[in-house]
């Protein structure tokens, strides 16, 4: 393998890699706050996919301002989501399996629903960034570099969110203990939906990095979120940074096994993988801070 | 286990016989009769599923690639090596129940309920890919066709036969699995296995503390249950004589199959029959909106988990029929 070869495969498995890291860690925010398993998380980047769709294609909003109001737009489906068909399964004492029930039926009714109304053609969207970059003799479409530094920066600021303010103190009382949050005032009700929120945030964010690139459809979402699941569990459940660094593992996997089998053949090496792992440490690969 | 099996279950199974019975001999249009032959093979593949969905308490989402072992690994060898349907039906559903130990094993070291789903699902999709990746021979996404239906048995002077086509002769021998399955099943389960089974899922530890090898009995759950998925689907490969890796191992596959049991009631071991009785007759009365049918199955598990955890099969005490135990809360499972 020569060494612009070798550039190239790191590349892009960071670059995929970045778009699991943004779907994964959303999930293990999500799971690690509440223990929730959203199933319809795949379809909030479906919808925000539709959103950027609308706002910079349809209505011709400069890139930026479209993209603030997808990441908005979902961030309040989000909440919507969790407030009406999540938070009053919670109080049932089999509320797990209602929860993974429910959010699986409302994945398949968002992408059925989705199929009805805008069809089920692949839509387009123009790349943001034109040009390409040349790093040695290795040749990457700015889009695809910008995927890796926007994904970068946004789960900077989510971590920074979580780590360095009084909301992210907030959030991870709530993940330690609930009960206990509320027992000192936090109230953990309003701070699931709020995860929730940040979780469609980072999935929102990845869908519009993504739909230049892989055109938007109702199934853009729904081949993301096993992938989003697999990061959650190799990093250790509920661990945002250990599902970020298993992102850019996966990724690179996923990469390099190309160039030892055929590229159909590259998710049965992922899940392959997933699976082993989870027999042989079974509490993921990283050992995560919480939260 | 009253309220797994309900009063009188073999009563409940012999008067499904006695109505299934008739079916073949009513002159019905072929279509009705082939609906209902669908609804039988799903029913014995929703069945299987609660074994370990509902009965045993692991919350396994991947029993569609069951499905598919059993299908293409019958449809496979009957094809290649000229092997009658009647043997490698039951091929298939030994393989399947193989891969359903083996998948059990990385199962038995967790605990949480995330892990068994995702490893599931993971699995399924492996299995999914391997069969549209290996077109050489399976042929992929294309399909697999020319897949030989079961062959013709004799009874006198007339032949009863099988396959697409012979909507008499398929339903009858889907109608003796069904019975079959579930008589056997109701065997096993009525007795200290299936008080073992809901030990296991009501409370686990109290199970193991009380000398339960969780081990040998998950495992032995899991291969019970993906044989009965795996010979179900078999049946469901020489029936339709064509098999693509989605149809079979597909998101929709278990879509459909998980609305079929929380409709039916999970945990409930004749809920899923009901819930795959009114699932496929819906969507074959939906087939000419044929995009509305997954909205429905995703509003219909949305509805039945928020208005009737318990299922239609959870329902029927409180309507007053039993009025013994109205008095029981009804607990969903």
């Amino acid at each position: 393998m020569s060494s612009t070869q070798f550039i190239e495969l790191v590349l892009n498995g960071l670059i995929t890699g970045s778009i699991y890291a943004l779907v994964g860690s959303g999930i293990a925010l999500v799971y690690g706050t509440t223990r929730v398993l959203n199933f319809a998380h795949g379809e909030l980047m479906m919808l925000a996919g539709y959103g950027v769709l609308l706002f910079s294609v349809t209505l011709g909003w400069p890139v930026l301002l479209a993209a603030l109001a997808t990441i908005l737009l979902v961030m309040l489906l989000g909440a919507i989501i969790q407030r009406v068909t999540i938070a009053p399964l919670m109080k049932r004492e089999d509320w797990a399996f209602n929860v993974v029930a429910v959010t699986i039926g409302l994945s398949i009714f968002l992408q059925s629903a989705a199929q009805l109304i805008w069809g089920e053609q692949f839509q387009g969207v123009p790349y943001f960034f034109s040009g390409v970059a040349v790093i040695g003799d290795v040749r990457m479409p700015w889009q695809r570099i910008a995927i890796l530094l926007v994904a970068l920066a946004v789960m900077g600021l989510c971590a920074l969110v979580l780590f360095r303010t009084r909301l992210g103190r907030i959030i991870r009382a709530t993940a330690q203990d609930a009960e206990a949050a509320l027992a000192v005032g936090i109230p953990s009700g309003l701070v699931h939906t709020a995860v929730f929120s940040i979780s469609a945030a980072l999935a929102g964010t990845g869908a519009i990095l993504l739909s230049p690139l892989v055109t938007v459809s109702p199934w853009m979402g729904a081949s993301y979120l096993l992938k989003g699941f697999a990061v959650v569990i190799l990093g250790g459940l509920g661990s945002f940074g250990g599902a970020v660094a298993a992102g850019f593992l996966l990724g690179l996997i996923e990469s390099f096994s190309v160039s030892f089998v055929s590229s159909e053949w590259s998710n049965v090496v992922a899940f392959v993988f997933l699976i082993a792992v989870i027999w042989v440490r079974p509490e993921g690969l990283f050992a995560g801070r919480g939260a | 286990m009253l309220e797994v099996f309900g009063r009188r279950p073999y009563l409940v199974l012999l008067v499904m016989a006695l109505l299934l019975a008739p079916v073949p001999f009513l002159q019905l249009n072929d279509y009705i009769v082939h609906v209902l032959t669908l609804f039988l093979i799903f029913a014995v593949f929703a069945t299987g599923w609660n074994i370990t969905l509902g009965l045993l308490g692991l919350k396994t989402l991947g029993h569609h690639a069951f499905f598919a072992i059993g299908a293409y690994a019958s449809a496979l060898v009957s094809h290649y090596f000229g092997v009658s349907p009647w043997i490698t039906m039951w091929l298939g559903a030994l393989i399947a129940a193989v891969a359903g130990i083996i998948i059990g094993f990385p199962i038995l070291r967790i605990r949480s309920m995330p892990h068994v789903a995702i490893v599931t699902l993971a699995f399924a999709e492996i299995v999914r890919l391997v069969f549209a990746n290996l077109k050489d021979i399976t042929r992929g996404e294309l399909g697999f066709w020319g897949i030989p239906p079961f062959n013709p048995i004799g009874i006198g002077d007339t032949a009863i036969r099988f396959g697409l086509g012979n909507a008499a002769g398929s339903f009858a021998l889907a109608a003796v699995l069904f019975v079959g399955v579930h008589l056997i099943l109701l065997l096993l389960l009525r007795g200290r296995c299936g008080l073992t089974f809901l030990a296991i899922r009501d409370a686990e530890a109290a199970a193991e503390s009380l000398g339960v090898r969780l081990a040998a009995w998950k495992l032995f759950a899991f291969g019970i249950s993906a044989a009965v998925v795996g010979l179900s689907g078999a049946v469901y490969a020489h029936y339709l004589m064509i098999l693509t890796p989605t149809s079979v191992a597909g998101p929709e596959m278990l879509i459909s199959l998980l609305a079929m049991i929380i409709v039916g009631g999970v945990g409930r071991f004749f809920g899923p029959i009901y819930g795959a009785l009114l699932l496929t007759a819906t969507s074959e009365l939906l087939r000419d909106f044929g995009d509305y049918r997954m909205l429905l199955y995703g509003a219909l598990i949305i509805v039945f988990v928020f208005i009737a955890p318990a299922g239609i099969a959870g329902l029927k005490p409180r309507l007053g029929r039993k009025p013994a135990e109205a008095t029981k809360p009804v607990e969903a499972v």
